[in-house]
């Protein structure tokens, strides 16, 4: 095949003609199969990603659609000519990761008035006609705080939120603050500390957890922290007092966190399973390549709680919380090994590591 | 230094400050943190100048302590190292994945090897930024803001992002959380040996004096030093047997993250004031060209100053790894910005050739007070951010105020 192209074409313009041969091969592979989904990834610099795109690929290869991918680098500019160049290749509809949501605005809506439907996934894209999937973030502070107040009714609260920079971490605080509000109007909940770490770090979270403890002389009765990675901060800090065992939440599902779960050290960490996501993505993609509207598509709801209030078609999967008696969730699913959740138990240990 | 006839102006204080020959920047460091001390210990009902909060505090600055007291010869020399909070996360990441993820984790010796290879290691990135910045001629900053990169990068590359955890218990120790210090009796023996060394050194400094035929201190200085060096080793010594350990009711003690960050103090300041290296820095950085001239090998110089640096850093990574008792690829962001200021604050001037190990250990504790007690008093991150910069600038201001004042003099 390339040797014919070479052959025919005049000295000089090779590459032209061999670019050109490569669109229409994309272009008869898409007419072969009939739909392409075409995905721009913000960059793969965390594990996840990889597994977001595994997950993608085969629920997409199940469904009999073909796939294109092109990874942004963490450049903006870059993303947007990934994106021409996925539309030219044939994407009859788009998957983006959004690395900044605002500079895909003209290329995006330019991509819609050609009537290609956009996913806006896992980073939300504010802009009419996009379909939003995602995790439900709000969900998360949710799920961590009824873990805890299933455990302390009533109590000492200390909140150890994210960096205030990021959206996300007010997501999940307000999702705590749902569950909590009314045990904290009510005076059962005694909020004795509540601050955001910057960059969400561990070490300044164990900082502040030392002086949280301090100023409240060791009488915290749980800690509703954000994340996990902060968690092994608060975690650290309860353990220089002795005070093993004081409920602490987290998320993202880390196999330090699920490891302190088994040893009894964190209550609760809150799963967000990324391939149930791609898997979802990819549902929703052939759908609307194939030309089903957005709220016909199973699960969508009607959505418009982001920060500019535009209405969405979306949706938000529920994230799952582990715990002590759940942490087989995590072991059957392939997220981690047996062996590193239980790793150092020693006595009394969860129904995983019997 | 030049010997200024006492002014007539010359206010009593600054008189007999002079004549005890107390250095002026390190009396006002310390006046600095003592009204911040007493301001904050007021505000929290007398919360931060409890045992257990100084325990915290002096815990939360042996990290940024440990890295500015290398800092300071970095910056005497005329350079910057802007890759040491990278370098934390790396060398710390190293030391814990090696200890709980590629050498039996079980094995009394593994997190002994991994916390000397994480050294060597660190050094060895020193020497590296070192060999760019003097064999290279390429600028400090370009070479350590690389670093910074690299090293951030390298760290998150050594598990793919991933946390590294459980960490051997004794290595926690290093940490100063539960078990991590030494006791009443171990305390006690150290602040014995440091009265002695106090002594000790008082008195060859006047036998010295009086062998070249200066005048030694007068007697009230040289004990106003003991009482003053003294009263703070007994203080502190028994501020930490005050606080007791949650479950034995025993006395804490000594953290050991502070006995290191003591050691590598008194060991830079060693270095810096009493050997050829130490004054060979300062030589470089009041001015290069003399000191080159003058047959100090420069390049040498310059890059032992960026080892101890990567060397220090890989301590302070072991210490905020133990402390955590966990490896995590985010270790030290943004630490190379404290170090700097802690730096800073202690005097160092960033025009290269002035500068002293206890000032930015001082400087170090400063900012640490200031986040520790605003914490204490539940200021949100925001607001404590904005005062510690304000308070960053009126620290340099009153230092240069100070020096300013010397030179008019």
């Amino acid at each position: 095949m390339p040797r014919t192209a070479r052959v025919r074409a005049p000295l000089g313009r090779a590459p032209a003609v061999l670019l050109g041969l490569a669109a229409a091969l994309a272009a008869a592979v898409a007419g072969a199969d009939d739909l392409v989904v075409g995905a721009s990834w913000q960059h793969f610099q965390e594990e996840r990603w990889r597994a977001d795109e595994a997950a993608l690929r085969t629920a997409l290869a199940r469904l009999g659609a073909g796939y294109l991918s092109a990874d942004a680098q963490s450049s903006a500019e870059k993303q947007v000519s990934d994106i021409e160049s996925l539309v030219a290749r044939g994407a009859d509809a788009l998957l983006v990761v959004a690395h900044d949501a605002e500079a895909l605005r003209p290329v995006l809506s330019q991509a819609l008035a050609e009537g290609i439907p956009v996913i806006a996934y896992d980073h939300l894209i504010e802009m009419r006609g996009v379909f939003y999937v995602s995790f439900d973030n709000r969900e998360v502070g949710r799920i961590q705080a009824r873990e805890l107040l299933a455990r302390r009714p009533s109590g000492r609260y200390v909140f150890i939120k994210g960096a205030a920079t990021d959206p996300n971490a007010h997501f999940v605080h307000a999702g705590q603050l749902d569950v909590l509000g009314a045990a904290i109007a009510a005076g059962r909940i005694r909020v004795v500390g509540d601050q955001f770490i910057d960059g969400w770090l561990p070490e300044v979270a164990q900082r502040v957890s030392e002086q949280i403890l301090t100023a409240n002389d060791n009488a915290v009765d749980a800690v509703v922290c954000s994340n996990d990675g902060m968690a092994g901060g608060v975690v650290a800090a309860l353990s220089a007092q002795g005070l093993e065992g004081v409920p602490v939440s987290g998320q993202d599902g880390d196999r330090a966190a699920l490891n302190r779960i088994a040893r009894g050290l964190q209550t609760v960490s809150v799963w967000k399973d990324s391939r149930r996501l791609g898997e979802t993505a990819a549902r929703v993609a052939v759908a609307l390549a194939q030309g089903r509207r957005g709220d016909e598509i199973d699960g969508s709801v009607r959505w418009s709680a982001g920060p500019r209030g535009v209405v969405l078609d979306a949706i938000l999967l529920s994230p799952v919380a582990i715990t002590r008696q759940r942490l087989d969730v995590v072991i059957d699913a392939g997220w981690v090994d047996r062996e590193s959740v239980c790793r150092d138990v020693a006595e009394d240990p969860p129904p995983a590591c019997r | 230094m030049t010997r200024h006839p006492p002014s007539a102006r010359e206010n009593p204080l600054a008189r007999l400050g002079r004549l005890a020959e107390a250095d002026p920047r390190v009396l006002a460091l310390a006046g600095t943190l003592l009204a911040i001390a007493l301001v904050l210990e007021i505000a929290s009902g007398g919360v931060f100048l409890s045992p257990r909060n100084l325990y915290n505090l002096s815990v939360q600055s042996s990290v940024v302590g440990l890295m500015a007291s290398g800092m300071v010869l970095v910056i005497v020399a005329r350079h910057i190292d802007l890759s040491v909070g990278s370098l934390l996360g790396f060398t710390g990441m190293a030391i814990a994945t090696l200890q709980a993820e590629v050498l039996p984790p079980q094995a009394p010796w593994a997190w002994p090897l991994a916390l000397a290879a994480g050294l060597v290691l660190g050094a060895a990135i020193g020497a590296w930024q070192g060999y760019w910045v003097a064999y290279r001629g390429v600028p400090a900053f370009a070479v350590t803001l690389a670093g910074l990169l690299i090293f951030r990068g390298a760290a998150y590359l050594l598990t793919e992002g991933r946390t590294v955890a459980p960490l051997h218990p004794t290595f926690q120790m290093l940490g100063g959380g539960l078990g991590g210090s030494i006791g009443a009796r171990w305390s006690w023996i150290l602040a014995a040996a440091g009265l002695l060394a106090l002594a000790g050194l008082g008195a060859r400094d006047r036998l010295e004096r009086r062998r070249h035929g200066l005048t030694p201190r007068p007697h009230w200085a040289d004990a106003a030093r003991l009482l003053t060096w003294g009263g703070l080793i007994v203080g502190f010594v028994l501020a930490m047997n005050a606080y007791p350990h949650p479950r034995t009711g025993s006395a804490r003690g000594v953290p050991i993250p502070v006995l290191v960050l003591l050691g590598a103090g008194l060991a830079m300041a060693a270095l810096a004031r009493r050997t050829r290296m130490g004054r060979y820095v300062f030589a470089i950085g009041g001015n290069p060209e003399a000191a080159a001239l003058a047959g100090i090998d420069v390049k040498r110089v310059t890059l032992g100053v960026f080892v101890l640096m990567g060397g220090l850093s890989a301590v302070a990574g072991a210490i905020t790894a133990a402390r955590l008792g966990a490896g995590t690829n985010s270790m030290g962001t943004l630490a190379e910005l404290h170090v700097i200021a802690a730096a800073v604050i202690g005097g160092t001037s960033l025009a290269g050739g002035a500068g002293s190990v206890l000032g930015a250990i001082l400087g170090a504790l400063i900012m640490q007070s200031l986040d520790n007690g605003m914490v204490l008093l539940g200021v949100s991150s925001a607001l404590r951010q904005v005062l510690t910069g304000l308070v960053l600038i009126v620290a340099v201001w009153v230092d240069s105020l100070a020096s300013r004042r010397r030179v008019a003099r």
